[in-house]
């Protein structure tokens, strides 16, 4: 077994406890949170009219799908279902899997935000690099300013000011959902265009979200470098100064990339904000609904994919350091 | 960097591109062929749309929209007090025995599904089959539950007989049956058992063979649920064509009966996960109707000054009370809860909760002021009015034995009163009125508080394990007497009905969290208001009438909630694209856009 595949394996290994441990733990407190889903429901259709009685009879229909028995044995019932890769079925949505549920909402969070982090990441560095380089002129402080101002506006905020200013004052953007509806999905430009235009304000607010670390981080790792002696080596050799930006770059990035891979995973988190402020259908406004729904299955399978999403970003930025950072490949580590 | 600078530059083209897709190449979607337009609407009975749901009525997520593509035999007028008037559905009349023992629909004669088959008596049956499973009040298994059919004849072709268990009747079964969906037999024929119809009978039977019959019969319920059609066959005046997370696509049914008198071509659904998304809708202008959503007056401006946009008015049969837990000290004294009931000015608190939503409350009956004076005529005139009376209240409290020290009222042992009020947070209105009653109530004495709770499952559990000593209920939920009065004398105050008999538990029993007692005194007279109510499911209509007068007498005096506003149905519609939407105080205000489309009101300008 290679180096490589030993790092790979105890990876995952400790992933798959990881994710034991957190959907244990999800489990229970997921069942522990109070609310009756079945007394909302009930008092919905009374107020839809329906008799008290018929009402009655309807929810007991529905939350026929309840988990029954002790606590226990739904853990173990749950916990063996997962083992066939089984999410259970969702309360609300009576006859369909949670993994369907899931997935259908997944690409629509997926999408947007590796868009936006990425967007945020190329131009964060490429600003970060000039903010080092022009640190004592006026661009270094306007991009350094622009990066602080940014990064201290929690995402939220961001969402609702860009809301506020594309959706309602200047309503160029639409107010939700994934594509206009008029057109046929598929490969042609009005839908792809239209899928664009309903995706451009969460790609937005999670690209200057994102924006203002990177251009922080990236000035700070570029100063850094900067300072190293084989950068004065390169400068006594007489290198001309893309030469030395190249080579400043290269090394100044590599930290950042382990931040790129675990922010990925964390901008799941993130995504029940800015879907919710965008009314925009992924897993986050899912996420919502199940809660308010009490519905304990889909919470559960959300929850237990924001955690893989984390663990398995945290492993791929390991093993993607590992491959770039040929000091890690040698073993010296890296801290 | 030239690679970056050419992903940077398309990524931009793209979203140029994007932006002025409005332009873009939109597909004709179906069955668009007379230039009827597309109307854009918000379903008020499912706001949150659910790609994954099934076309299918009974599921509560399902994609099947009410009055679009979902019909039912015939469409509520939620009349006053006539709950069995109704508009034609996939019946187009229907004849009521005198004692309500039978109805008989005489169908639509030349409504078609979407596929082009006929719709007929045996669909009808077929359906009714299903709603079996799902337990709905007319359709009941249970040989005790009220108001059960106890068969359905196919006389021909385009009629279909249903008749009453006269064992027990139910005033509402008439509703319960038009309230019931139809859909095609043929799409739906692999849920049930051929021999569904002998299990039912045997079901209805006791013993074993009955009780296996009944599981089956329950088994049933959740494929009847999670049944999926591919492919949307309705009768209704539109059929799904596709639908994405945020929004659905219905084009017209060309076969549907009166296909010709149906204004739009297509209509398209929004998604809506909260209010501020169908403000910001209606501000822009993008609905042709949407339904009632609590506006502040600030908002209600903006939405008014869009071009086109209308508000129309009418009557929702609900009401919003402070309902006391009456298992707890001070407010098992009735005269805390009048003398409370005194301090509360119904005109503030409906202006700063809900003014474009709600009237103040005339009085505190349990009934909406409108049905209210149908029912009670003359008689609602000399019911206590609990106008705002400090003096009043003060010797309401002093009967209470409640004393006031340096200007704040305690209990009557001296201990400090504190008075909270429970509500959810997503509740805007109900926190924004129970802030307005505790402001009322601290200035004249009562140390009040308002606290609230996550959410509403999180408060119905609460409440309903009597955690809270106050709390918004709503109430009056009509039309029929007794859905109004088992809101104030039901399942929440200790009455069930248990196998067609009246039953009361003891306050923190069974759901019971009013934890009023089982007899009240109104006019010298001990009455039992649960029992009363009970009778109202199944007493004539002069018998319900004395019934309501008592009822409404009882929650004036005895004040198990103090109704602070009557909600006023609310909606909004923009006549930019289509007109002939109802007028103020139109029946089919209680009824979604579909039957005012089907219906042949809406017409493309």
């Amino acid at each position: 077994m290679t180096a490589f595949a030993r790092r790979l394996a105890g990876h995952l290994a400790r992933g798959l406890v990881m994710i034991l441990i957190v959907t244990t733990v999800s489990f229970f407190v997921i069942r522990s949170v109070p609310g009756d889903p079945m007394a909302a429901r009930y008092e919905k259709m009374v107020e839809q009219g329906m008799s008290p009685e018929a009402a009655q009879r309807a929810v007991e229909v529905l939350f026929g799908f309840a988990p029954t028995g002790s606590l226990w044995q739904q853990y173990v019932d749950y916990m063996s279902g997962l083992a066939r890769l089984d999410l259970g079925q969702s309360l609300t949505v009576p006859g369909v899997g949670v993994s369907t549920v899931l997935f259908s909402a997944a690409k629509w969070t997926i999408l947007p935000v590796l868009a936006g982090t990425l967007l945020s990441f190329l131009i964060g560095i490429v600003m970060g690099v000039y903010a080092a380089i022009k640190r004592s002129g006026k661009l270094g402080d306007i991009l350094a300013i622009s990066g602080s101002l940014l990064h201290g506006v929690p995402q939220y905020v961001l969402a609702l000011l860009l809301g506020a200013v594309f959706t309602t004052l200047w309503p160029i953007l639409p107010q939700g959902g994934t594509a206009d509806i008029m057109f046929e999905p598929g490969f042609n430009a009005g839908y792809i265009g239209s899928l664009v235009e309903h995706a451009t304000l969460p790609v937005l607010t999670y690209a200057l979200a994102g924006y203002g670390g990177w251009i922080l981080a990236m000035k700070s790792s570029v100063v850094t470098v900067l300072g190293d002696d084989f950068i004065l080596a390169a400068e006594l050799r007489g290198l001309k100064r893309g030469f030395i930006f190249r080579y400043v770059a290269r090394n100044a990035i590599l930290p950042l990339f382990t931040i790129l891979a675990l922010s990925l995973g964390m901008l799941f988190g993130g995504a029940i904000f800015i879907e919710r402020i965008f009314n925009y259908p992924g897993l986050g406004l899912m996420l919502i609904d199940s809660i308010t729904n009490r519905d304990y299955a889909l919470m559960g399978g959300a929850f237990l994919l924001i955690t893989a999403a984390i663990i398995v970003a945290n492993i791929a930025a390991d093993l993607f350091y590992t491959v770039i950072d040929p000091r890690v490949r040698s073993g010296e580590g890296v801290a | 960097m030239k690679r970056l600078a050419a992903v940077v530059a398309l990524l931009g083209l793209a979203t140029v591109t994007a932006c002025s897709g409005n332009t873009g190449d939109k597909s004709a979607a179906g069955g668009g062929d007379g230039g009827g337009g597309l109307y854009t609407t918000i379903d008020a009975i499912k706001p949150s749309l659910d790609v994954n749901g099934p076309i299918n009525p009974w599921s509560p997520k399902g994609n099947a929209f009410w009055g679009y593509n979902a019909m039912r035999i015939a469409w509520s007028k939620n009349h006053l007090t006539d709950p069995n008037q109704f508009y034609p559905g996939i019946a187009a009349s229907w004849e009521i025995a005198p004692d309500n023992s039978s109805i008989t629909l005489h169908l639509q004669p030349n409504n078609k599904w979407s596929d082009g088959k006929p719709v007929t008596a045996e669909d009808v049956k077929f359906s009714i089959a299903l709603a079996y499973t799902q337990g709905s009040t007319a359709f009941a298994i249970d040989p005790g539950a009220a108001g059960a059919a106890s068969e359905v004849e196919v006389v021909d072709d385009k009629t279909v007989k249903i008749s009453q268990d006269m064992k027990n009747p139910s005033v509402t079964f008439v509703r319960g049956v038009m309230d019931s969906f139809i859909v095609p037999q043929h799409v739906w024929s692999s849920v049930l058992p051929a021999d569904f119809w002998d299990k039912l009978k045997a079901a209805r039977g006791e013993g074993a063979d009955a009780e296996n019959a009944r599981a089956e019969i329950t088994a049933l319920s959740e494929k009847v649920l999670a049944f999926a059609p591919p492919k949307d066959v309705s009768a209704g005046p539109f059929a799904l064509e596709r639908m994405n997370p945020g929004e659905a696509l219905l084009v017209k049914n060309k076969n549907f009966y009166n296909a010709a008198n149906v204004g739009p071509d297509q209509v398209k659904m929004l998604n809506s996960t909260g209010n501020e998304q169908i403000w910001n809708y209606l501000i822009a202008g993008k609905l042709d109707s949407a339904p009632f959503t609590a506006v502040p007056a600030d908002v209600m401006k903006r939405i008014s000054s869009t071009p086109g946009n209308a508000v129309v008015k009418g009557f929702s049969p609900v009401s919003l009370g402070l309902a006391f837990n009456q298992a707890k000290k001070p407010y098992d004294n009735v005269h805390v809860r009048r003398g409370l009931a005194y301090l509360i000015n119904r005109e503030e608190v409906t202006t700063i909760a809900s003014p474009e939503g709600g009237t103040p409350a005339v009085t505190t009956t349990g009934i909406h002021q409108k049905p209210a004076a149908e029912w009670l005529g003359a008689e609602l005139g000399e019911l206590e009015p609990y106008k705002l009376d400090p003096a009043k209240a003060e010797e309401e409290f002093k009967k209470a034995g409640l004393k006031k020290e340096g200007g704040k009222w305690t209990l009557p042992d001296g201990t400090p009163w504190k008075f909270t009020i429970n509500v959810p947070t997503p509740f805007s209105d109900w926190v924004s009125g129970a802030k307005a009653v505790t402001s009322q109530l601290t200035a004249a004495g009562v140390d009040a508080e308002v606290l609230t709770v996550a959410d509403y499952p999180l408060y119905l559990k609460e409440i309903a394990e009597g955690k809270y000593d106050v709390g918004f209920w709503l109430v009056a939920l009509g039309p029929a007497p007794y859905n109004i009065y088992q809101r104030l004398y039901g399942a929440s105050n200790g009455w069930a009905i248990l196998g067609g008999k009246v039953k009361h538990s003891a306050p923190g029993k069974n759901g019971n969290w009013m934890g009023g007692p089982e007899t009240i005194e109104v006019d010298g007279a001990k009455v039992n208001p649960g029992e009363l109510t009970a009778k109202l499911n199944s007493a004539s209509e002069d018998e319900q009438k004395t019934i309501v007068g008592q009822l409404a007498k009882a929650a004036n005096q005895d004040l198990p909630v103090v109704q602070l506003w009557d909600y006023v149905n609310t909606q909004f519609v923009n006549t930019n694209h289509f007109t002939g939407f109802p007028e103020n105080d139109s029946d089919l205000l209680r009824q979604p856009a579909g039957v005012w489309i089907q219906l042949g009101m809406v017409k493309k300008k």
